[in-house]
């Protein structure tokens, strides 16, 4: 008797049809082994937004009693597995104001496990996972995160490389050879039965022990309650912004405290302030009115409320100037500009090996650019109604 | 203490709907928005008499939509407008998600409802559920019996609406026809003292204004509905005593109103069996009271004025006094407990935890505007009586006045 | 209101208004280009602003409950109200200013709405608000051509055949979306003579938006202005390419830039451009193959919207404005 559950966290529209994926799978699995189970995405996460974190549990018990403790529920109370879609996700998720920075171990169990998919290190993640009191344990699914869209989706086969993954560090979830039957029957395709074998048997795992991680204390609100929220739906603005870090020049808007933003974010735009033209078309085009102006005209992009669209980098006409790079690369939010303007050498050192090194790199694909773009990136394009069932 | 002053009133020949019209002149109301349907619509005929004949400085706007038509006023009414609106049945109907958020947004929009049958099929006659249909939304519910109610009850309405306690909106409901089209002599009041009753609508900290920059209704999630809903919740508890208190500076000021403001009793001092009913039904119930008692028959009437809020003790203390109750509703809820009406299954709930409990009994009568005459207020009388003798309610006979 | 907000026409793109009215911290998708527009359109504004919003991602992605993104004045509306928000507003303020209750001062009244609150739902109550000269305010659509809030269902202003939750390709019909974009500015310059300011608009040029919107806020009566937002969550794109899609947009033809004022039409920027011969348009093929709403696109599908494009501009009386021609005798 008993009753396991799963979260698969992810990147909101863009992962939505994968972390689906994963959790009926599961649910199917261990039908063949005659447990009940539920898949479900969290409804406050709804309606969706690209890149915004979200997620989908999954819910498996060997009766409907245990199981109907987690019906008619928005989240887990706690689960065996978190899974995290995009090593990204693992510095903290922000899904809707008043939320606060919810650390990606949150829900994990004593003992239970965070799966991330990465091509980073176990070690590299815990330095951004926060700390737990309990021990827990964490695991890698190699390879890059995986974004499609909502109407294409990019069957890379890391659905059930996950699968795999889970069924090796949470048997008593689902047995390997009852996920092989159901990848078979839900994907009719042996390849895939394949690479959840692979994941399943190459997953490693260690313990991450109470204390170790990241210390910083994730933000968080107290709710208040129906006597002292303001009555008539009304919210006080925030004030009008002023000039750049409070001084006289330049400008920087007052943001909204409660909703920050910066946790959906995967690559942030790192400035040449050198060669920055001060054309204003990156300020201009940023739909988070992420850039502050500073005094002497240049633009920083707050990393507090930067949600790294990219928006910016496409519409700078200087080449270079405006470069993507990986969010894994980069700890805490602070100013580039006051780096910069502290230290220059310092800062162009640092700021030209890090985009060298992000051209080296694979490039994130964030979604869809140009019809035959998956066909060419794994081979094939499932039928887009599958997709759209994932709504 | 009653400061009873000297009366400079006028005496009018009009409406209901025209004694609304003059009220909203008297209010000084900002925005007025119209859309024809029978019966409200006589109101608005006479507001735009009124405006164009400048008797009266506001926004006359004729909408496109009764949507419209109620959401120009939510929206003035949040920029500190005093405004006015109305429809009749299926009309308030199409503005019923408007109604819904004006509700929600603490807006006081003061609206007539000239009761109407709902379609289909197409009816012009007098029918309550079209203004119930709100009851449960956060709408403050009145009900008038005559032309002077209706302008009397309209000045007390944006006073307790736009009170910072309450900031409700309130509907009063006229009976089609027999308020909307007939014309009766009408005091009306003098401006000054109008004047010196209604202060002017101020929204204080919550009016959409630049030099107030508030956000209004962010989309909530779980977290906060619960509390939001709490404390309209607590806006309507304390809408109860507002009417009191506003009742009373009423009569103080115009010397006229019913002793109480929730209800008016009619011969019920020593009555055994008594109706209970909303508008103008009280008309032939209260001459048919006359008539029973010259025949020595101990029945009364007591008719319900405000129906949200909903005078729970009050009238639970005035209706545990007698033996039986018959509750005569202008209105059906098909479906509902007993089948009974929309005020019968109110009055019941109401007297649940009640030490004396009389027999409660429904009547449907009067429905899409049949009118509703003496001897069917005998036959109630009569089927009351009979359930007092045999401590049995014959359901059969819930339905007066219709052919079989 | 007696007068309009002093809001001059702005030269150059370094002159646009460095202050936010609507700022950081809204749930709104990455590259976003309808939190785009609302940024520019407040931006525009200044701080003399109401603003209202009906239902739709730009409320509900936005503002969520006890935050706010907005510095300005900012209230919900319902998903059909745009229009009736919009005069209930001005007509609120008028009446207060004309009786001495409120300051007599200009205060700009905007109401916005999506394409599925706009051009569907609250097509009615825009029309009404349209016919009232004698209430100042703004009414701007932003269109991302889906009910992209709800999920992506298809709405009246859906390019042909585009993917959609309501509108998904399947085995026996490709084209579930068989109808044609409604031409939302046409329809009302062509119904509302006393409209004084329509316009088109796209947040990539954002200058040509700023100068539309202080036109619309400064001519007096209402006006409306018909923005083009890409969605990278409904379109199916990398969200760096939000403004790129916008141009592409124009560029292909597909969306016209133009103005009409006191009644008498303006094309502008590339779209201008294009009609005088001094650009050619580009094929559609560069916009459609960039977003997986059409890619399940045959060849002929492309070929089909091409040839309504071109119908257009080569058949319609003003470029994308009015589907009609005079017809000789």
């Amino acid at each position: 008797m008993g009753k396991t559950s799963l979260e698969v966290v992810y990147r909101g529209i863009f992962q939505k049809t994968l972390a689906r994926n994963i959790c009926r799978a599961i649910v199917l699995a261990a039908r063949k082994e005659g447990k009940v189970g539920i898949g479900f995405g969290r409804y406050g996460d709804s309606p969706e937004r690209n890149g915004i974190p979200a997620k989908y549990f999954a819910v498996v018990a060997d009766t409907q009693e245990e199981l109907e403790e987690n019906l008619a529920m928005y989240e887990a109370d706690n689960v065996d597995v978190t899974v995290a879609v995009d090593d990204t996700l693992c510095k903290g998720v922000e899904s809707w104001g008043w939320y606060g920075l919810q650390p990606i171990n949150q829900l994990t169990k004593n003992t239970g496990t965070v799966l991330v998919t990465s091509v980073q290190g176990r070690s590299d993640l815990v330095r951004d996972i926060h700390t737990k009191d309990v021990p827990y344990n964490i695991g890698v699914v190699q390879g890059s995160t995986s974004f499609s869209g909502l109407w294409v989706y990019k069957d890379d086969h890391t659905d059930v490389r996950v699968l795999g993954a889970i069924c090796k560090v949470c048997p008593e979830m689902v047995s390997l050879e009852s996920m092989e039957e159901a990848i078979l029957e839900q994907w009719n395709n042996p390849v895939k039965v394949d690479s959840a074998r692979k994941s399943h048997d190459r997953i490693e795992t260690r313990v991450v022990e109470p204390g170790e991680g990241n210390p910083e204390e994730p933000f968080s609100f107290d709710l208040p309650g129906w006597t002292t929220m303001e009555e008539a739906l009304v919210v006080r603005n925030v004030e009008q912004g002023a000039g750049f870090r409070g001084g006289d020049g330049g400008y920087e808007p007052v943001r909204n405290p409660y909703f920050k933003k910066w946790s959906t974010r995967t690559m942030r735009p790192v400035v040449n302030f050198e060669t920055c033209i001060k054309c204003t078309l990156c300020w201009l085009h940023c739909p988070d009115s992420c850039f502050d102006v500073t005094p002497d005209g240049l633009y920083d992009s707050n990393m507090e409320s930067c949600c790294g669209c990219g928006v910016c980098e496409d519409v700078c006409p200087v080449p270079d100037c405006i470069t993507m790079v990986n969010e894994a690369e980069f700890e805490g939010n602070l100013s580039q500009w006051e780096d910069w303007n502290t230290n220059k050498d310092g800062y162009n050192k640092w700021m030209t090996e890090i985009v060298e090194k992000q051209k080296t790199q694979e490039p994130r694909s964030h979604g869809f650019h140009h019809v035959g773009q998956y066909r060419e990136e794994v081979g094939s394009v499932t039928d887009s109604r599958n997709v759209v069932e994932g709504l | 203490m009653s400061t009873t002053i000297e009366k400079p009133e006028q005496e009018l020949l009009i409406s209901g709907s025209e004694a609304i019209a003059i009220a909203c002149s008297m209010a000084d109301v900002d925005v007025i928005t119209a859309y024809p349907i029978r019966p409200y619509d006589t109101v608005m005929q006479y507001v735009s008499r009124l405006v164009a004949d400048g008797e009266m400085d506001c926004e006359f706007i004729v909408a496109e939509s009764e949507h419209s038509q109620f959401e120009i006023v939510k929206h003035a009414s949040a920029v500190g407008a005093r405004v006015f609106c109305g429809s009749s049945g299926v009309g308030w109907f199409y503005a019923f998600e408007a109604l819904a958020v004006t509700a929600g947004l603490r807006l006081p929009v003061v609206a007539m409802v000239g009761n109407r049958a709902l379609d289909d099929p197409g009816a012009f006659g007098t029918e309550h559920n079209d203004a119930l249909a709100v009851r449960d939304l956060g709408w403050m519910l009145n009900w008038v019996a005559t032309a002077q109610e209706a302008l009397d009850t309209a000045l007390m309405a944006w006073r307790i609406a736009e009170d910072p306690r309450v900031f409700l909106p309130c509907a009063i409901s006229a009976d089609g026809s027999f308020l909307t089209h007939s014309q009766v002599l009408t005091n009306v009041p003098d401006k000054s003292l109008v004047d010196k009753f209604l202060p002017r609508y101020d929204r204080g900290d919550k009016v959409l204004h630049p030099d107030n920059p508030i956000t209004v209704a962010p989309q909530v999630n779980e977290d906060w509905l619960m509390e939001i809903r709490r404390q309209t919740d607590d806006g309507m508890r304390r809408a109860k005593g507002v009417v009191e208190e506003v009742h009373e500076e009423f009569r103080d000021i115009f010397g006229r109103g019913t002793p109480s403001p929730f209800f008016e009793e009619y011969m019920t001092d020593d009555a055994e069996v008594v109706f209970v009913g909303m508008g103008t039904l009280a008309l032939p119930v209260r001459v048919a009271v006359r008539q029973m008692r010259e025949q020595g028959i101990k029945v009364g009437f007591v008719r319900i004025k405000w129906f949200r809020p909903f005078a729970t003790e009050e009238i639970k203390a005035c209706l545990s006094r007698f033996k039986a109750i018959g509750v005569v509703d202008r209105d059906y809820s098909f479906g509902s407990p007993d089948f009974g009406g929309v005020l019968y299954n109110d009055i019941r709930a109401a007297l649940y935890d009640s030490e004396k409990k009389p027999l409660v009994i429904s009547f449907i009568a009067g429905l899409g505007g049949r009118e509703v005459r003496g001897q069917n207020v005998v036959e109630m009388k009569d089927v009351m009586y009979e359930a007092l003798a045999t401590g049995k309610i014959d359901r059969d006979k819930q339905w007066i006045g219709v052919r079989r | 209101m007696t007068q309009m907000v002093d809001l001059p026409q702005v030269r150059g793109v370094k002159n646009i208004p460095i202050e936010e009215m609507f700022t950081s911290g809204h749930r709104t998708c990455q590259g976003c280009e309808s939190a785009l527009t609302m940024r520019l359109m407040v931006k525009a504004a200044g701080d003399r602003t109401i603003v209202t919003g009906s239902t739709g991602c730009m409320y509900v992605a936005n503002t969520t409950y006890y935050t706010s993104p907005w510095v300005v004045p900012w209230m919900h509306t319902q998903l059909g109200s745009s229009g009736a928000a919009a005069t209930g507003t001005a007509a609120g303020l008028k009446a207060l200013m004309r009786k001495g209750k409120v300051k007599d001062e200009p205060i700009n009244v905007i109401s916005f709405c999506g394409d599925g609150g706009g051009i569907d739902m609250g097509l009615s109550g825009i029309s009404a608000s349209l016919t009232h000269p004698e209430y100042n305010h703004l009414v701007l659509l932003y269109d991302n051509e889906s009910y992209a809030n709800t999920d992506i269902q298809v709405s009246g202003s859906s390019p042909w055949g585009a993917n959609s939750t309501f509108s998904p390709p399947g085995k026996v019909h490709r084209i579930m979306n068989t109808r044609w974009k409604k031409n939302m500015v046409g329809m009302l310059a062509a119904g509302h003579p006393d409209c004084r300011y329509l316009a088109t608009s796209c947040g990539s040029y954002g200058l040509d938006m700023t100068n539309k919107l202080r036109r619309a806020l400064t001519i007096g009566g209402p006006t409306f202005i018909h923005s083009i937002d890409p969605c990278p969550k409904g379109w199916d794109y990398d969200p760096k390419f939000s403004h790129e899609l916008g141009m592409l947009a124009v560029e292909t033809g597909l969306w016209v830039l133009y103005e009409i004022v006191d009644g008498e039409l303006f094309l502008n920027g590339p779209s201008k451009a294009i009609a005088k011969g001094m650009k050619q348009r580009r094929p559609v093929e560069e916009y459609l193959s960039r977003q997986g709403r059409f890619a399940h696109f045959t060849e002929e599908d492309t070929k089909f919207v091409q040839s309504k494009v071109d119908d257009m501009w080569e058949r319609w009386w003003g470029p994308g404005v009015i589907p009609i021609n005079v017809k000789e005798d």
